[in-house]
């Protein structure tokens, strides 16, 4: 294996077009949405009520929902193909419960959106809430309320109805109910109704409230060792699935900084000493988001101010001045105990959208928690499995998990009054029916196996022969001087572990070094030719530096295949042969061989990976990866890569890539592809639209230029590791992870989609999650079974592990490769690498 | 620049009587008069208050950072209707959770009004009806000192009301708010205030904020302010015997959590432990000097943090010569009678032997549970410290 340890990209790139309520659009009955979205956006924030005699009630941060948004996108219907039927139907039937909830409504059912105006006008929202709660009509009834658009479940009489009311002050107001709309239980807008008096309801049950999910504060899993608490709750949503309207709930955690930042300070100060403190502190801390102590707001740490202390006074907005200290004490009864901590700067973004200067809020470390995990945190393995262990759930707990929170639902005496007062009834956990995909053999080179569990098939494959690989001639190792001995014998099993495989290792050039990365990369500069086919150096430690500065030089620099190993990892002496065949594998990718295959029945098929990943660096720029297989056999690919900012669009570069890799076709096939299928990971929520109106198009027009008579055919698929639906399927009393290959394409699937979840990747311990794939354009019409089973069969690709993944592979490769750029290189890496795998 | 722009964006949300005053107050006069109010509470700390006519909740909230004050009741005529901004700012938040009280803390708001008996009033430290007498209407009035002087009968009653003498320097000549039955001069007040307070044994004294413009000096504060502080001869006891009455329906109550919960004093004090007994372990690692005693290595050094560490002199001696930090094998033992004698340790526990009884149930003691055992080594030691 890599010595690098695996680290798991951190977040998706929101991307360009992630808030399309902001697009500016000419249709006018796009602005008229526009405005009832916004409506909704204040009636999450601000208040919503039903019966209970008008209290009203407020959320905070409620945004729109941007899967919502997505839902509201129709691609189905634009393909023929599955307009009546998007099932498979090959593999055998697996009963299956999920952890959705079915939502039913009375026939009929429908939402009443109706527009109040007052005469004369009120400026009071909660005056205009109010005067209208104070009627009798209103005070039985179930009803949202944002001042302006009111909604009901039930009709009132009359299409305009004409109230009145007295102010305290005694004055009468006159208001105005129109009807403007009835709106279906599955319309969007409904939908969104519905997820705000869930999220009522679970405050009720006395849940907090962070970002959307629910915590439960008064049962939290304390790591004092780490500093972290982690609140246990759900991640919550009402939609419209299949043929019904569903509620989801999946287990969370959040995950808890117990440490201010002063207390971070100090620990680096304890650390490294007080010479490069500020430089330390600054490298650690510029960029965190941290939440204040007294009023639970979160702030970006854009600057610290070394000059200023708590005694310095500053101006109130009253124009008065007081010191920090003083004002913590008069205002929070805080006392600040250490005098000499500096000031956190952090730019408050403008509401308006104006040039006025932005505004700086002055933070005391002490009163600031540092929120989610830092680099640092992240890289310490043994906080990562308390933190794994922790939050782990197996299936059944997951499944006590759901039904206890059912329980809670059906038995609380507010939740069930305000269910019924809107007409809904909680249902059952839902169970449906999936398919399990039959097992696929893996091709080698003069074996066919069939793999005893898909999960892992390095025991079936040892001593097979791989598809094909070059020979290693001309190669360099470079290790630290003391770590000769490890070189020697890792030498020795990888030579034997390649001759296994038919990969023939010669020996290399090997070169001693000191102790230190700079000494690393000025062996690199000095001993790489261009005729040199393989680095491979042995690290001495993790440091980030090792491994940057070599990846750096070597994959743009001076453009040479390289392979990191720790000295650590190479030291273990029972696990040697299988991390030396790891080893090995990967160098053969790197060198252009290919391991293994399966059968694809389409013979002139290009597979095509997509991912985009925030640049560890500059957090404005985003890495775009992209991958085909240049081969039918698919077990070989291309590869590109391009830094770009994050204002722009996903979709500049798709164009020059695809033809790009339509060339590389071209000239190892004597023509095009019959079919391309393009699979595209790091989708953010809401981004659905621009992939539909502006990336499909770049790929359609790179697609058709290929070619003046019969162009290639396209799909493409949306790939989403992230989704809320889970399976399980239970067997005598326990629960279980569903078997690997399980396809659900009914009933937790959208309507207005084309779309399945698959099954690829094993948990031993855990829940496994299934992966979403939405096909949003398909010309090529494969029967939605050839596709499912197409994208199982990718899933089997990835040569980095001899076993299934929960993505099709060449995702996974793209994902590899954006992460290596985002994390190490922070640069396009060389063309010359673009037909190997160097990035694995 | 400040930070307290979040604090006065707060305040925007709530929505203040609106007045057309020409002359402008710095701070604006509510807010004069809340912190007129908090002062109040620093000085006398009272354990429970309760504030008549709390409007938007602006002062419960002003007033839920004060340590000293246990039970926070609001009462309101509106309530329910108002409750919005209530249930996010006056519930416990995350702060509160990572960083618990000391003390306990509810807030309960109740919909009433000041002129109804509710025996879950009685018996409070500190009552405040802010600009609220000048909305009973005269038969209102008239039974107000009765219910809160003489049934609640708080050990503080704080009132505070326009003061009509200030208002020729206003633009309107009518009074401040639509809503106003009466607004008094200072004499009116004063009168009506001292007769109270004779009635049911107060005493009184009068002040005010929002000072009058240069060359006004005579009109007097803007807004009057009666302190009343019950004589204390009488014994507070009597309460005891109220009937229980509830007239009051609750709107929102919410508990804070405090140390005064095991769980979470547990947690406070294995952070504190920890961190002290982490930075010992630094400077121990880092220091060169140690010595082998019967199988223990022992810094020479005191081991004392050099950095982080907010003591006085005396304290820093206290733990100077206190039992050392020693290392066995990969294992690092800091005696409990060192880890007492830190401050923020020593806050939360007074002796060793509730220290040892706590720390067994949530962090690893060594044998005979005289120190607190932690690796020597963790991730950060091991990849990032330069020797």
């Amino acid at each position: 294996m890599s010595g690098r340890a695996r680290a798991r990209a951190r977040g998706r790139a929101p991307g360009p077009g992630a808030t399309e309520v902001g697009r500016p659009s000419a249709a006018p009955s796009v602005m008229k949405y526009e405005i009832l979205w916004d409506s909704l956006r204040i009636l999450g924030e601000d208040g919503i009520s039903s019966g209970d005699a008008g209290c009203t009630f407020i959320e905070r941060g409620g945004k729109i929902r941007r899967d919502v948004m997505d839902l509201d996108i129709c691609t189905r219907e634009k393909l023929a193909h599955v307009r009546d039927c998007k099932r498979g139907s090959s593999g055998v039937p697996v009963k299956l419960v999920t952890n959705l909830f079915s939502l039913d409504l009375p026939q009929n059912w429908q939402l009443y959106q109706y527009h109040v105006a007052y005469v004369p006008e009120l400026e009071s929202r909660r005056l205009r809430i109010a005067l209208l709660y104070s009627h009798a009509e209103f005070s039985n009834k179930a009803k949202a309320f944002d001042g302006t658009i009111l909604f009901l479940s039930q009709k009132l009489e009359d299409k305009v109805t004409e109230l009145s009311s007295e102010t305290s002050k005694g004055e009468t107001v006159k208001m105005t109910i129109t009807l403007i709309m009835e709106l279906p239980a599955s319309s969007p807008i409904c939908i969104q109704v519905l997820n705000i008096i869930f999220k009522k309801i679970f405050k009720k049950l006395a849940m907090y409230q962070i970002g959307r999910n629910f915590y439960k504060p008064s049962e939290p899993v304390e790591i004092p060792q780490h500093k972290l608490s982690l609140w246990p709750g759900f991640a919550i949503s009402v939609s419209q699935f299949e043929s019904r309207l569903q509620f989801t709930a999946d287990v969370s955690y959040k995950v808890l900084r117990n440490e201010t930042v002063l207390e971070f300070m100090t620990g680096i100060c304890q650390q490294t000493g007080m010479s490069c403190f500020a430089q330390m502190c600054e490298k650690q801390l510029l960029g965190l988001i941290v939440l204040t102590r007294y009023n639970n707001k979160t702030y970006r740490i854009d600057d610290i101010d070394w000059s200023v202390k708590p005694t310095h006074t500053f101006q109130k907005q009253d124009g008065t001045e007081i010191t920090y200290v003083d004002y913590y004490k008069q205002q929070y009864d805080i006392t600040l105990s250490d005098l000499n901590q500096p000031v956190l700067v952090s730019l408050l973004k403008s509401k308006r959208n104006d040039n006025t200067e932005a505004r700086m809020a002055h933070l005391i470390p002490e009163l600031c928690f540092i929120t989610g995990l830092t680099r640092q945190a992240t890289t310490d393995f043994q906080l990562m499995k308390v933190v794994a262990e922790k939050t782990r759930l197996s299936p059944l707990g997951r499944q006590q998990c759901l039904a206890r929170l059912a329980d809670d639902i059906q038995r609380n005496k507010y939740a069930r009054f305000e269910l019924e007062t809107w007409g809904l009834h909680f249902g059952c956990q839902m169970s449906l029916t999936g398919r399990v995909l039959p097992s696929e053999k893996i091709l080698m080179q003069d074996h066919v196996c069939q793999p005893v569990s898909a999960a892992e098939w390095s025991k079936d494959m040892r001593n097979c022969k791989i598809l094909s690989a070059r020979p290693l001639n001309k190669w360099l190792i470079i290790c630290s001087n003391r770590d000769k001995n490890v070189a020697e014998d890792f030498l020795h099993c990888l030579r034997r572990a390649g001759s296994s495989m038919g990969f023939n290792v010669d020996y290399p050039k090997n070169i001693k070094v000191q102790e230190n990365p700079a000494a690393f990369l000025s062996a690199l500069q000095k001993h790489v030719d261009p005729d040199v086919q393989l680095v491979m150096c042995i690290l001495p430690s993790n440091q980030k530096s090792y491994y940057d500065s070599i990846k750096k030089y070597l994959n743009s620099f001076c453009p040479v295949p390289s392979q990191c190993a720790l000295t650590r990892t190479l030291n273990k002496q029972q696990m040697m042969m299988s991390i030396a065949t790891r080893i090995a594998m990967q160098m053969a990718c790197k060198l252009g061989g290919e391991l293994w295959a399966v059968e694809i029945p389409l013979k002139s098929l290009m597979v095509v990976g997509i991912d985009v990943c925030k640049d560890d660096f500059s957090k404005d720029m985003v890495v775009v990866g992209f991958v085909a297989s240049i081969n039918p056999r698919i077990t070989r690919w291309f590869s590109r890569c391009i830094l770009q900012r994050t204002t722009t669009d996903v979709a500049d570069c798709l164009k020059v890539f695809m033809t790009g890799a339509l060339n590389k076709w071209y000239k190892h096939n004597h023509g095009l592809p019959a079919r391309i299928v393009v699979y595209r990971d790091g989708v953010g929520d809401g981004q659905l639209k621009t992939l539909i109106e502006y990336e499909v198009p770049q790929l359609l027009s790179s697609v058709t230029e290929a070619s003046s008579n019969t162009s290639p055919k396209l799909s493409v698929i949306v790939v989403r590791k992230k989704c809320t639906p889970r399976f399980f399927t239970e067997t005598d009393r326990s629960v279980q992870n569903p078997p690997l290959g399980t396809v659900v394409d009914s009933e937790a699937t959208r309507p207005e989609w084309y779309d399945f979840y698959l099954i690829s990747r094993a948990a031993c311990r855990g829940t496994v999650s299934p992966t979403h794939y939405n096909v949003i354009y398909d010309d090529n019409g494969l029967k939605p079974d050839h596709m499912q089973r197409l994208t199982f069969k990718l899933c089997h690709l990835y040569y980095n592990w001899p076993g299934l993944i929960s993505i099709p592979a060449p995702c996974q490769y793209a994902h590899k490769l954006t992460f290596l750029v985002a994390q190490s290189i922070h640069k396009e890496p060389s063309l010359e690498l673009s037909n190997s795998l160097f990035y694995l | 620049m400040g930070e307290n722009k979040e604090c006065s964006s707060m305040v925007d949300n709530c929505e203040e009587v609106p007045t057309k005053e020409v002359i402008e107050f710095r701070p604006p006069l509510y807010k004069q008069r809340y912190f007129f109010v908090k002062n109040l509470v620093q000085q006398h700390k009272p354990k429970k208050v309760a504030d008549l006519g709390f409007g938007d909740a602006t002062l419960i909230w002003m007033l839920k950072y004060h340590h000293c004050i246990e039970h926070l009741v609001g009462v309101d005529t509106y309530a329910g209707s108002t409750s919005q901004w209530e249930i996010s700012n006056l519930s416990p938040s995350v702060g509160d959770y990572l960083v618990p009280r000391d003390l306990d803390l509810t807030i309960t708001l109740y919909r009433g009004s000041a002129v109804q008996k509710d025996s879950r009033l009685v018996g409070f430290d500190l009552m405040t009806c802010i600009e609220l007498i000048e909305h009973l209407d005269s038969e209102d009035l008239a039974k107000f000192p009765e219910v809160v002087f003489g049934y609640y009968s708080p050990r503080i009653i704080i009132i505070s009301t326009p003061n009509s003498e200030f208002n020729p320097l206003f633009p309107a000549s009518t009074f401040r708010h639509l809503d106003h039955k009466f607004e008094w001069n200072r004499i009116q007040f004063q009168t009506w205030a001292s007769d109270v307070a004779n009635l049911y044994d107060y005493s009184v004294e009068f002040t005010g904020v929002g000072s009058p413009p240069a060359g006004a000096e005579h009109v007097g504060y803007c807004t009057q302010i009666g302190v009343f502080q019950k004589n204390e001869a009488k014994a507070t006891e009597s309460c005891i015997s109220t009937p229980e009455e509830h007239v009051y329906e609750t709107v929102f109550t919410t508990a804070y959590p405090s140390l005064q919960e095991k769980k979470n004093l547990l947690l406070v004090l294995s952070a504190e432990v920890l961190r002290a007994s982490n930075s010992m372990r630094l400077r121990f690692i880092v220091d060169p000097k140690k010595k082998k005693v019967n199988g223990r290595l022992v810094p020479e050094d005191s081991c004392v943090p050099r950095y982080g560490l907010i003591v006085t002199d005396a304290q820093r001696a206290q733990i100077e010569s206190s039992p050392k930090p020693y290392c066995v094998g990969k294992k690092f033992y800091v005696p409990l009678e060192r880890l007492i004698t830190f401050p923020k340790v020593n806050r939360l526990v007074d002796s060793v032997e509730r220290l040892r009884s706590l720390l067994s149930e949530a962090l690893k003691l060594n044998r005979d549970q005289s120190a607190l055992q932690v690796d020597l080594h963790d991730h950060y030691s091991r990849t990032m410290l330069s020797y």
